[in-house]
């Protein structure tokens, strides 16, 4: 059965076909991030988008397949434009967080709208090739395969005569190069945008289709996670790359499936995404750009615009905090007091992400791994060593804010997106460790029967006290975060987010402040990760997902980067906004995925603005 | 299917006499969590389908004492966060008699300390972690058990005279739960598990997965998944040139396998609790008014939502509506037809039901038809 070649030539086949469909979307990446330094979050979705498309073709047009992928093009392209238009056109001005929270909102949306139309069900894509397969090795490569690399190949070559040869695609460089200076010499930047969007959009379309063809499955759902896969190729490949985006993903393909030769199956992602930090820390512009020195991002100083943060005065926030800690006396319900309960762990999160993110200008997506060391930590000193729970939600904390340094550690000599790609890589580590170390997490059984919060052994299961506990942790994290931002740490830290080489000429040691900010921070998340454990009593890595940083991202952004009294704001908004919309049913995730995009839209600079 | 779902879903078939009663009183509430939204909202769609055929049966004849039983389903997206809210939202409503759900562990178990400790049963029909019955005394499931499945299959394969076993699973609680007790069994019967592969939830591609499985020459493949995962590992080792016989736990069971899995899915062998095709006429009444209302066969999810609902049902009729009633009435009801069980009995201890019906089957001509008993061909 086993071929002459060896399982290792069919190991590297399998990572080039894989490579071959993450690199249909990462060249779409690439080319918005290269012109407008804008990592697309909705990308994923328009890839759903584009599969659906060609799925009503086939299955109610029966068009043939090039009048399909057509179609879908078409299609997609138009979407693309609109996305530009419509939702990111208006946010040119606002700080550059904001186009990227929106993003994050019109997936949402797309794949919202895609769920209510279509139904949650997976269905199946006819593949209109003909059936036939190559013996290479012990495996086989079908017409698809080849259609997949030749459109990959094609679209990388069109691209790179259009950004070379055209008048258009002259513009296009510019216009990535400095966009201001584009601007001033004649070119119609918004035109240009209009353009590569539409580009993007419609190689992302196509791409779902064919990979949708390829497996015989489509959901609303497919986008995000091959986003995010997309997302790790470019940046293996460098950022603005085209033709290292498809290297970077046959890479990214090779490395995945050398990590399940190598360690197993369930190995795949840990593997790729340790090696995709190695990458960024050892050539931190990607493995083909020229040189180790990063050229100055241009998003750092610029990245988090100052605006004018509203001012609460101490009385008010101390006057609100005392009629939240006295609310449970006038209200009685649990539902209300849980959910505001878990918004208060939620608004832990968020200021803990809002201290690394907007003081100290890393903005991490990964800061559900902190949550889950917190969780975990607390959950199993409880269990095995049965410590008492007030005792293991502080040790949590501390080995929160240890281990969490050190993972991130590495990362701290990047900037701009590349630390939010590189947290991100540290978050899904976090849990991919989580399910693959048996002995001590038990793996994906997770841990159960984690006893609850208590008091000297006394259980506190009320939705009161969860209210409680929750509120007054927030309270005293969130007085020991204002007084550290006061003083000249906070000062310290502001330096080296706004000019990080001006800070380093005035004596201030980076690496040393930046692990100050990502230990205080570590501390917060692991204490609300903690409080989370012994509410839930099970938990599992299921718990603390991607999505969890997404959406700790969002509330700290939506409040104001930095902005303490902002990231709780915006937390509590987060966590009750789709309780509110509960009587919507299905369209609850809608109603909010839209509300999110009108909060970007008229208030982009975060609610309390940016401190 | 652009259907607008009420907060409230109102079942019954109205020409009925006994809804006409029914419908004059105060309805019975059961509050339901799970997914409608994100990424696990089809299995949500596909417990509300079950649940609408057994309230139409329940409220024609007569719903509970005269009483229309209706759900409120509230969506979770099957997140922990959102789960516990709707537990409080649950038990501080008193219209609410008992609640159904969620789907995934880490989402029910998260709630069940706020169920136990207000004395309103959770009931997890999809809840096959081994400790989640261990919440406590008002933690029960139907769910089948593992420890009943696995054996049922390690006896299948044995039956098919195969000796050494490969397995692919989704490694998650579940799958990975699945798989200990499957190795466990084989052994037990005398056969050889060769390799186990774990894979996420989310992956797609298992062509080096495959590559390992095929090294570890096994003389069969057996598959813990669900059926979107199940229909795309069944492509790849085919499309990997790979003719071993492909023998499935009964969760991949679905007409969506089919759909999904193409002609490479024919000849896969599966153990089923519950199957359309089943001669009961239990299974088929319910099959057929299925059929009628949706135009699908049910599936797997739809038949153990049904159960689920007939079952709570069963128990309200006969020791009445009150929390406290319907915890006692579950220790102690007997009998009840079942199309996964045949007839449901909990064991008070473990709050569990034991011994699941079994159907062989096997996918044939695109279809999914009973096991004749031949032994599998090599494709």
């Amino acid at each position: 059965m086993s071929s002459s070649l060896g399982p290792w030539f069919d190991y590297t086949i399998n990572g080039l076909v894989v490579g071959n469909i993450y690199a249909l979307l990462a060249v779409g990446l690439a080319l918005i991030y290269g012109v407008s330094h804008l990592i697309n979050f909705a990308h994923g979705s328009i890839y759903m988008v584009g599969a659906y498309i060609g799925w009503l073709c086939i299955t109610y047009l029966h068009t043939p397949l090039p009048l399909t992928l057509l179609a879908v093009i078409v299609g997609c392209g138009l979407l693309g434009m609109a996305i530009e238009r419509i939702g990111l056109r208006p946010l040119q001005n606002a700080p550059r967080i904001a186009p990227l929270l929106a993003t994050i909102g019109i997936g949402l949306v797309l794949d919202q709208v895609a769920q209510l139309i279509f139904t949650p069900d997976p269905r199946g894509v006819p593949s209109q090739l003909p059936d036939w397969r190559i013996q290479i090795g012990g495996g086989t490569i079908g017409a698809l395969d080849l259609l997949i690399a030749g459109i990959g190949i094609v679209s990388a070559l069109l691209l790179y005569v259009f950004l070379r040869f055209t008048k258009l695609g002259w513009a296009v460089r510019a216009t990535a190069l400095d966009r201001d200076a584009a601007q001033q010499c004649g070119v119609d930047v918004n035109r240009v945008n209009s353009a590569v969007f539409a580009i993007a959009a419609a190689l992302g379309g196509v791409s779902g289709l064919l990979v949708g063809m390829y497996y015989n499955s489509i959901d609303p759902n497919m986008g995000f996670q091959v986003g995010l896969k997309g997302i790790v190729a470019t940046m293996i490949g460098g950022m603005g790359n085209v033709p290292g985006a498809i290297a970077g993903s046959l890479l990214l393909g090779l490395i995945e499936s050398y990590g399940i030769a190598a360690f197993g199956t369930s190995y795949r992602n840990l593997f790729a995404f340790v090696v995709m930090i190695l990458i960024l820390v050892l050539k931190p512009n990607g493995i083909f750009s020229r040189g180790r020195s990063l050229p100055p991002e241009p998003l750092t100083g610029t990245f988090i615009a100052p605006s004018a943060p509203i001012r609460t005065p101490l009385p008010v926030v101390a006057g609100l905090a005392i009629i939240a800690l006295a609310l449970p006396l006038v209200v009685r319900n649990g539902y209300v007091l849980q959910t505001l309960g878990i918004g208060w762990l939620y608004a832990i999160l968020a200021i803990s992400l809002t201290l690394v993110a907007g003081t100290a200008g890393m903005i991490s997506l990964g800061q559900a791994g902190l949550l889950a060391i917190g969780a975990y930590a607390s959950g199993l000193l409880a269990i095995s060593l049965k410590l008492p729970v007030t005792m293991t939600v502080a040790a949590a904390g501390v080995i929160t804010a240890i281990l969490g340094t050190l993972i991130v550690f590495p990362s701290f000599r990047l900037r701009g997106h590349y630390v939010t790609i590189a947290t991100l890589g540290v978050g899904e580590i976090v849990m991919l460790v989580i399910l693959n170390w048996d002995g001590l997490t038990h793996g994906p059984v997770g841990l159960s029967a984690i006893p609850p919060l208590s008091f000297f052994g006394a259980p506190l299961l009320s939705g009161t006290w969860v209210y409680e506990i929750s509120l007054g942790a927030l309270i005293v994290l969130a007085l020991l975060q204002y007084r550290m931002l006061g003083s000249h740490l906070g000062r310290t830290l502001r330096a080296i987010r706004d000019d990080d080489v001006a800070a380093r000429s005035y004596g201030i040691a980076l690496d040393r402040y930046k692990s100050l900010a990502f230990g205080v921070a570590g501390f917060s998340a692991g204490i609300a990760g903690a409080l989370m454990a012994h509410v839930f009593s099970y938990i599992n890595h299921e718990t603390f997902t991607s999505q969890a940083s997404l959406l700790a991202l969002t509330m700290v952004i939506l409040g104001g980067l930095g902005n303490i009294s902002g990231a709780i704001v915006g937390a509590v908004m987060l966590v009750s906004l789709p309780e509110l919309f509960r009587a919507a049913a299905e369209y609850r995730m809608l109603i909010y995925g839209i509300a999110l995009l009108l909060l970007i839209r008229f208030r982009p600079q975060g609610l309390l603005g940016t401190v | 299917m652009l259907r607008r779902e009420f907060l409230l879903v109102a079942a019954g078939a109205l020409a009925s006499p006994g809804y006409a009663l029914a419908q004059s009183r105060e309805p019975v509430l059961i509050g339901v969590t799970g997914p409608l939204t994100g990424q696990y909202a089809q299995y949500g769609a596909q417990w509300k389908r079950g649940f609408d055929i057994a309230l139409d049966e329940i409220n024609a004849s007569g719903g509970i004492n005269g009483r229309p039983l209706q759900y409120v389903f509230e969506d979770s997206q099957s997140d922990p966060r959102q789960t516990v809210n709707i537990a409080r939202k649950y038990v501080a409503d008193e219209r609410v008699v008992v609640e159904i759900g969620d789907f995934s562990s880490a989402a029910s178990m998260a709630a069940s300390p706020i169920y136990q400790a207000a004395g309103l049963v959770q009931f997890g029909f999809s809840n096959s972690h081994p400790d989640f019955t261990k919440g406590g005394d008002y933690v029960w499931s139907n769910a089948v058990n593992q420890k009943d499945e696995m054996p049922l299959l390690a006896d299948f394969v044995r039956d098919l005279g195969l000796k050494k076993v490969a397995i692919l699973h989704l490694n998650n609680d579940w799958g990975r739960t699945a798989k200990d007790l499957l190795v466990e069994a084989v052994k037990q019967r005398g056969g050889e598990v060769t390799g186990a592969e774990g894979y996420l939830a989310d992956e797609k591609d298992f062509r080096s997965a495959i590559v390992r499985v095929r090294g570890a020459n096994p003389d069969s493949i057996a598959l813990i998944a669900y059926y979107p995962d199940g229909a795309q590992l069944t492509r790849q080792i085919r499309q990997a040139g790979i003719t071993l016989p492909i023998v499935a736990g009964g969760s991949i069971y679905s007409p969506k396998f089919l759909e999904l899995g193409g002609d490479s899915v024919n000849g896969v062998l599966t153990t089923v609790p519950f199957f359309p095709g089943d001669p009961r006429p239990l299974v088929q009444t319910f099959v057929k008014s299925f059929t009628a209302k949706f135009g699908d066969e049910p599936d797997a999810y739809n038949g153990r939502a049904y159960d689920t609902m007939i079952l709570l049902g069963a128990v309200m009729r006969q020791f009445g509506i009150e929390r406290k009633a319907i915890q006692e009435g579950l220790g102690k009801i007997k009998d009840v037809p079942s199309v996964v069980y045949g007839k449901v009995a909990f064991d008070p201890a473990t709050r569990r039901v034991a011994d699941p019906f079994v159907s062989r089957i096997e996918v044939k001509d695109g279809k999914w038809v009973a096991y004749e008993g031949a032994k599998p061909a090599m494709r």
